[in-house]
Protein backbone atom coordinates (compact mmCIF):
# COMPACT_ATOMS: atom_id res chain seq x y z
CA UNK A 1 0.00 0.00 0.00
CA UNK A 2 1.24 3.35 -0.97
CA UNK A 3 -0.32 6.90 0.10
CA UNK A 4 -0.25 10.36 -0.67
CA UNK A 5 -1.70 13.09 2.15
CA UNK A 6 -2.96 16.53 0.50
CA UNK A 7 -4.05 19.34 2.98
CA UNK A 8 -6.36 22.14 2.28
CA UNK A 9 -7.54 24.21 4.82
CA UNK A 10 -9.51 22.28 7.25
CA UNK A 11 -9.74 19.31 4.53
CA UNK A 12 -7.40 16.56 4.68
CA UNK A 13 -7.34 14.52 1.48
CA UNK A 14 -5.40 10.78 1.93
CA UNK A 15 -4.95 9.46 -1.46
CA UNK A 16 -4.85 5.38 -0.84
CA UNK A 17 -2.91 2.88 -3.40
CA UNK A 18 -2.79 -0.71 -3.55
CA UNK A 19 -4.09 -3.63 -1.59
CA UNK A 20 -4.96 -2.88 2.27
CA UNK A 21 -4.59 -6.08 4.21
CA UNK A 22 -3.61 -6.58 7.76
CA UNK A 23 -0.21 -6.02 6.70
CA UNK A 24 -1.04 -2.53 6.31
CA UNK A 25 -3.46 -1.66 8.40
CA UNK A 26 -0.88 -0.55 10.83
CA UNK A 27 0.58 2.31 8.63
CA UNK A 28 -2.80 3.26 7.32
CA UNK A 29 -4.31 4.35 10.67
CA UNK A 30 -1.12 5.68 11.61
CA UNK A 31 -1.79 8.33 8.52
CA UNK A 32 -5.53 8.55 9.08
CA UNK A 33 -6.14 8.63 12.75
CA UNK A 34 -3.70 11.35 13.47
CA UNK A 35 -5.70 13.63 11.08
CA UNK A 36 -8.78 12.71 12.08
CA UNK A 37 -7.69 13.78 15.90
CA UNK A 38 -6.68 16.91 14.94
CA UNK A 39 -10.04 17.50 14.16
CA UNK A 40 -9.32 17.60 10.06
CA UNK A 41 -12.48 16.76 7.67
CA UNK A 42 -10.32 13.67 6.30
CA UNK A 43 -11.24 12.23 2.88
CA UNK A 44 -10.36 8.95 1.81
CA UNK A 45 -9.71 8.64 -1.70
CA UNK A 46 -9.72 4.81 -2.62
CA UNK A 47 -10.01 5.28 -6.19
CA UNK A 48 -6.60 2.97 -6.40
CA UNK A 49 -7.57 0.57 -3.91
CA UNK A 50 -7.76 -2.75 -5.69
CA UNK A 51 -8.19 -5.05 -2.49
CA UNK A 52 -9.78 -4.07 1.23
CA UNK A 53 -10.09 -6.77 3.42
CA UNK A 54 -11.76 -6.62 7.08
CA UNK A 55 -8.42 -5.37 8.32
CA UNK A 56 -8.98 -2.65 6.11
CA UNK A 57 -13.01 -2.27 6.90
CA UNK A 58 -11.89 -1.95 10.45
CA UNK A 59 -9.89 0.92 9.67
CA UNK A 60 -12.39 2.75 8.15
CA UNK A 61 -15.44 1.97 10.99
CA UNK A 62 -12.03 3.23 13.22
CA UNK A 63 -11.95 6.34 11.50
CA UNK A 64 -15.56 6.52 11.13
CA UNK A 65 -16.24 6.52 14.88
CA UNK A 66 -13.14 8.62 16.23
CA UNK A 67 -14.14 11.30 13.71
CA UNK A 68 -17.74 11.23 15.39
CA UNK A 69 -16.31 11.30 18.67
CA UNK A 70 -13.90 14.27 18.00
CA UNK A 71 -16.55 16.09 15.98
CA UNK A 72 -15.31 16.13 12.30
CA UNK A 73 -16.01 13.40 9.73
CA UNK A 74 -14.46 11.29 7.79
CA UNK A 75 -15.71 10.50 4.17
CA UNK A 76 -14.89 8.03 1.23
CA UNK A 77 -14.69 9.32 -2.04
CA UNK A 78 -14.33 7.62 -5.40
CA UNK A 79 -14.31 4.32 -3.80
CA UNK A 80 -13.17 1.32 -6.39
CA UNK A 81 -15.84 -1.12 -7.49
CA UNK A 82 -13.78 -3.89 -5.41
CA UNK A 83 -13.74 -1.77 -2.36
CA UNK A 84 -17.47 -0.77 -2.52
CA UNK A 85 -18.45 -4.65 -2.73
CA UNK A 86 -16.83 -5.39 0.60
CA UNK A 87 -18.69 -2.32 2.04
CA UNK A 88 -21.37 -3.40 0.71
CA UNK A 89 -21.15 -7.03 2.24
CA UNK A 90 -20.64 -5.52 5.63
CA UNK A 91 -23.58 -3.55 5.35
CA UNK A 92 -22.02 -0.72 6.16
CA UNK A 93 -22.79 1.75 2.86
CA UNK A 94 -25.59 3.66 5.37
CA UNK A 95 -23.16 4.23 8.26
CA UNK A 96 -19.99 5.15 6.49
CA UNK A 97 -20.13 8.54 4.71
CA UNK A 98 -20.09 7.49 1.01
CA UNK A 99 -19.62 10.20 -1.37
CA UNK B 1 -11.51 -29.51 -15.27
CA UNK B 2 -9.84 -30.79 -11.98
CA UNK B 3 -7.53 -28.66 -10.25
CA UNK B 4 -5.36 -29.39 -7.33
CA UNK B 5 -2.51 -27.26 -6.12
CA UNK B 6 -1.52 -26.23 -2.60
CA UNK B 7 1.26 -24.17 -1.14
CA UNK B 8 3.05 -23.61 1.71
CA UNK B 9 3.42 -20.18 3.52
CA UNK B 10 5.59 -18.74 6.34
CA UNK B 11 2.50 -18.03 8.91
CA UNK B 12 2.89 -13.87 8.96
CA UNK B 13 0.82 -11.02 7.67
CA UNK B 14 3.56 -10.32 4.92
CA UNK B 15 2.35 -14.05 3.46
CA UNK B 16 -1.39 -12.96 2.77
CA UNK B 17 -0.20 -10.99 -0.48
CA UNK B 18 0.87 -14.34 -1.57
CA UNK B 19 -2.06 -16.24 -0.79
CA UNK B 20 -4.00 -14.05 -2.38
CA UNK B 21 -2.04 -14.44 -5.68
CA UNK B 22 -1.79 -18.33 -5.48
CA UNK B 23 -5.48 -17.65 -5.01
CA UNK B 24 -5.80 -15.55 -8.26
CA UNK B 25 -3.52 -17.63 -10.43
CA UNK B 26 -5.43 -20.44 -9.66
CA UNK B 27 -8.93 -18.86 -10.01
CA UNK B 28 -7.52 -17.48 -13.64
CA UNK B 29 -7.32 -21.19 -14.86
CA UNK B 30 -10.76 -21.30 -15.27
CA UNK B 31 -14.04 -19.08 -16.19
CA UNK B 32 -16.48 -20.57 -14.32
CA UNK B 33 -15.07 -18.58 -11.08
CA UNK B 34 -14.89 -15.60 -13.11
CA UNK B 35 -17.78 -13.52 -11.74
CA UNK B 36 -17.10 -14.67 -7.94
CA UNK B 37 -13.54 -14.17 -8.11
CA UNK B 38 -13.09 -11.38 -6.23
CA UNK B 39 -15.28 -12.87 -3.44
CA UNK B 40 -13.01 -16.34 -2.98
CA UNK B 41 -9.71 -14.69 -3.19
CA UNK B 42 -11.54 -12.29 -0.57
CA UNK B 43 -12.68 -15.49 1.70
CA UNK B 44 -9.34 -17.47 1.31
CA UNK B 45 -6.98 -14.06 2.59
CA UNK B 46 -9.50 -13.63 5.65
CA UNK B 47 -9.05 -17.63 6.30
CA UNK B 48 -5.40 -17.14 6.30
CA UNK B 49 -5.31 -14.29 7.97
CA UNK B 50 -7.29 -15.83 10.84
CA UNK B 51 -4.66 -18.63 11.01
CA UNK B 52 -1.86 -15.46 11.54
CA UNK B 53 -4.00 -13.23 13.99
CA UNK B 54 -5.72 -16.33 16.00
CA UNK B 55 -4.09 -19.42 15.87
CA UNK B 56 -0.38 -17.89 16.20
CA UNK B 57 -2.02 -15.40 18.47
CA UNK B 58 1.19 -13.90 21.06
CA UNK B 59 3.22 -15.37 18.90
CA UNK B 60 6.24 -14.01 17.19
CA UNK B 61 8.93 -14.84 14.68
CA UNK B 62 7.37 -18.35 14.26
CA UNK B 63 8.86 -20.30 11.65
CA UNK B 64 5.79 -22.17 11.00
CA UNK B 65 3.97 -22.70 7.43
CA UNK B 66 0.42 -22.98 7.13
CA UNK B 67 -0.69 -24.95 3.86
CA UNK B 68 -3.49 -24.17 1.17
CA UNK B 69 -5.17 -26.59 -0.61
CA UNK B 70 -7.49 -25.72 -3.55
CA UNK B 71 -9.26 -28.40 -5.51
CA UNK B 72 -12.45 -28.16 -8.04
CA UNK B 73 -13.58 -31.72 -9.19
CA UNK B 74 -17.66 -32.36 -9.99
CA UNK B 75 -18.18 -28.56 -9.80
CA UNK B 76 -17.30 -28.29 -6.51
CA UNK B 77 -14.52 -25.93 -4.48
CA UNK B 78 -12.48 -27.33 -1.47
CA UNK B 79 -9.89 -25.06 -0.08
CA UNK B 80 -8.20 -26.45 2.51
CA UNK B 81 -6.23 -24.39 5.51
CA UNK B 82 -3.70 -26.44 7.46
CA UNK B 83 -1.58 -25.06 10.43
CA UNK B 84 -0.07 -25.66 13.62
CA UNK B 85 -0.84 -23.09 15.91
CA UNK B 86 -3.07 -22.91 18.81
CA UNK B 87 -5.76 -25.62 18.57
CA UNK B 88 -9.23 -23.57 17.74
CA UNK B 89 -12.16 -24.28 19.41
CA UNK B 90 -14.80 -23.19 17.34
CA UNK B 91 -17.31 -23.11 19.85
CA UNK B 92 -15.38 -19.60 19.86
CA UNK B 93 -15.86 -18.95 16.43
CA UNK B 94 -18.27 -16.36 15.55
CA UNK B 95 -18.57 -13.00 13.87
CA UNK B 96 -20.16 -10.13 15.32
CA UNK B 97 -23.70 -8.75 15.19
CA UNK B 98 -23.31 -6.90 12.26
CA UNK B 99 -25.41 -3.94 13.55
CA UNK B 100 -22.65 -3.83 16.31
CA UNK B 101 -20.59 -1.00 14.50
CA UNK B 102 -17.54 -1.57 15.71
CA UNK B 103 -13.73 -2.52 14.11
CA UNK B 104 -12.95 -6.03 14.05
CA UNK B 105 -15.12 -9.12 13.44
CA UNK B 106 -15.82 -9.24 10.21
CA UNK B 107 -13.79 -11.52 8.63
CA UNK B 108 -15.49 -15.13 9.72
CA UNK B 109 -19.00 -13.38 8.50
CA UNK B 110 -17.15 -12.41 5.09
CA UNK B 111 -15.95 -16.40 4.98
CA UNK B 112 -19.24 -17.67 5.44
CA UNK B 113 -21.25 -15.57 3.36
CA UNK B 114 -19.02 -16.01 0.45
CA UNK B 115 -18.76 -19.75 0.70
CA UNK B 116 -21.00 -22.37 0.98
CA UNK B 117 -20.14 -24.66 3.89
CA UNK B 118 -17.29 -23.67 6.48
CA UNK B 119 -15.70 -26.53 8.65
CA UNK B 120 -13.16 -27.95 10.74
CA UNK B 121 -12.25 -31.43 10.38
CA UNK B 122 -9.15 -33.70 11.54
CA UNK B 123 -5.85 -33.81 9.75
CA UNK B 124 -2.83 -35.67 10.97
CA UNK B 125 0.21 -33.75 11.29
CA UNK B 126 -1.76 -30.80 11.77
CA UNK B 127 -3.35 -29.02 15.08
CA UNK B 128 -5.80 -27.03 12.62
CA UNK B 129 -7.80 -27.77 9.32
CA UNK B 130 -10.56 -25.20 8.44
CA UNK B 131 -12.33 -26.80 5.03
CA UNK B 132 -14.20 -24.27 3.22
CA UNK B 133 -16.73 -25.28 -0.32
CA UNK B 134 -18.44 -23.92 -3.03
CA UNK B 135 -20.61 -25.83 -5.37
CA UNK B 136 -20.55 -24.29 -8.71
CA UNK B 137 -23.24 -26.42 -10.22
CA UNK B 138 -25.56 -24.15 -12.31
CA UNK B 139 -28.75 -23.63 -9.73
Amino acid sequence: MAYDVKEEGNIATVYLNGEIDMDVTETAKEVILPLVEAKKEVHLNLKDVQYMDSSGISVLIESHQKAMEVGTVVKLKEISKSVLKVIMMAKLEQVLNLD
Amino acid sequence: MNISESKDFPVHTKSLKEVRDFAREIFDQSPIFNSQKDELVLAIAEAAQNIVKHAYKDVSDTKDIMQIKISFQDNELTIGFYDKGKPVNTENIKHRKLDDIKPGGLGTFFIQQIMDEVVFKEATGWHNHLVLTKNFTAR
